[in-house]
């Protein structure tokens, strides 16, 4: 048999790429499906405690919680082709976690998950810019600081979905209004007025708690300038 | 309604500004300007004290949840039974 030289033979693989362990991306081999659940496992379980927290807030009940955080796994781990490494692992779980949880909400409800509406009324904006009305002060917080977190967190569980998963997001998880308007697949407007009005409500939950517990006086504390 | 004190930038703007600023969402060119007017205007400085106290407040109330262990265990199991389902 007459062995012609390959002409191609020796540039096959591009100059500047190390050779690779082609197991590691041969996914059909077992070898390659250990790897991928492998690697999948190293980079997503270290937030499985941060989704359960926020799934958590999202459903208001742990075995709801669990099961949520159990789809977006698998949801994930089907769909880890589509993530690319070295970008923000725990954002793109976070993504999948809310858009499950939007989608369960949609289907249990069955009714669109917007209530309300996300514009902001005169009222709001004025509160945001002036001293005189009902605006936060701090000797007020410093009393509500009293409450204790289960006290804090059912006030959280009072606030409606569009407004509480906002505040959850960046409050406790610190995401940037561009990585919440991707999760909740909303503009970042929309997250910003849906930020204000759920700290109101969540404000004006907090008061009635420390109004109850005595914390705070019940009198109407206007005129402060 | 400011504190009486002519600023550089007006409460009313720095007030509509408050959670851009505590979420760290501000450019710096009013970032500046939010941090020059509240070292000078102690109500809105009053202001921003509270929006970040209650920040802090749903971060602390929201901490520290965990799993199960079972939980967390059959998840990894059913991630490894998919991983072999997902080659058939």
């Amino acid at each position: 048999m007459l062995l012609l030289p390959s002409p191609t033979e020796g540039s096959r693989t591009p100059i500047g790429f190390a050779p690779v362990d082609e197991n590691e991306f041969d996914e059909s081999s077992a070898a390659g499906a250990g790897a991928r659940v492998e690697r999948f496992e190293r980079d997503s379980l270290p937030f499985m405690d941060q989704l359960y927290g926020a799934a958590l807030r999202m459903t208001r009940n742990p075995t709801d919680a669990e099961d949520l955080v159990q789809e977006t796994y698998v949801k994930a781990f089907a769909a880890f082709d589509s993530f690319t490494e070295g970008t923000n692992m725990k954002a793109w779980l976070f993504r999948i976690l809310t858009n499950t949880y939007i989608n369960i909400y949609r289907k249990k409800q069955r009714q669109p998950f917007q209530t309300g509406t996300d514009e902001l009324t005169d009222g709001e904006i004025h509160e945001a810019e002036s001293h005189t009305s009902r605006g936060l002060r701090s000797a007020e917080v410093e009393a509500l600081d009293h409450l204790v977190d289960v006290e804090i967190v059912e006030a959280l569980a009072a606030v409606p979905d569009d407004f509480r998963l906002p505040v959850y997001l960046a409050d406790v998880e610190g995401f940037t209004y561009k990585e919440i308007a991707d999760m909740m697949e909303t503009p970042v407007g929309t997250v910003m007025s849906r930020l204000h009005r759920g700290r109101r409500i969540l404000r004006d939950q907090l008061t009635e708690y420390a109004i109850d517990r005595g914390l705070i006086s019940a009198a109407p504390t206007g005129g402060r300038a | 309604m400011s504190c009486g004190n002519p600023h550089e930038t007006p409460c009313t703007e720095v007030l509509s500004l408050t959670y851009l600023y505590i979420d760290g969402e501000i450019d710096e060119v009013h970032f500046l300007e939010v941090k020059t007017h509240l070292t000078q205007c102690p109500p809105c400085r009053d202001t921003y004290s509270a929006e970040i106290l209650l920040k802090a407040m749903v971060k602390r109330s929201c901490e520290g949840a965990a799993i199960t262990k079972d939980r967390r265990a059959r998840i990894v199991a059913e991630l490894r039974q998919f991983s072999i389902t997902y080659l058939e």
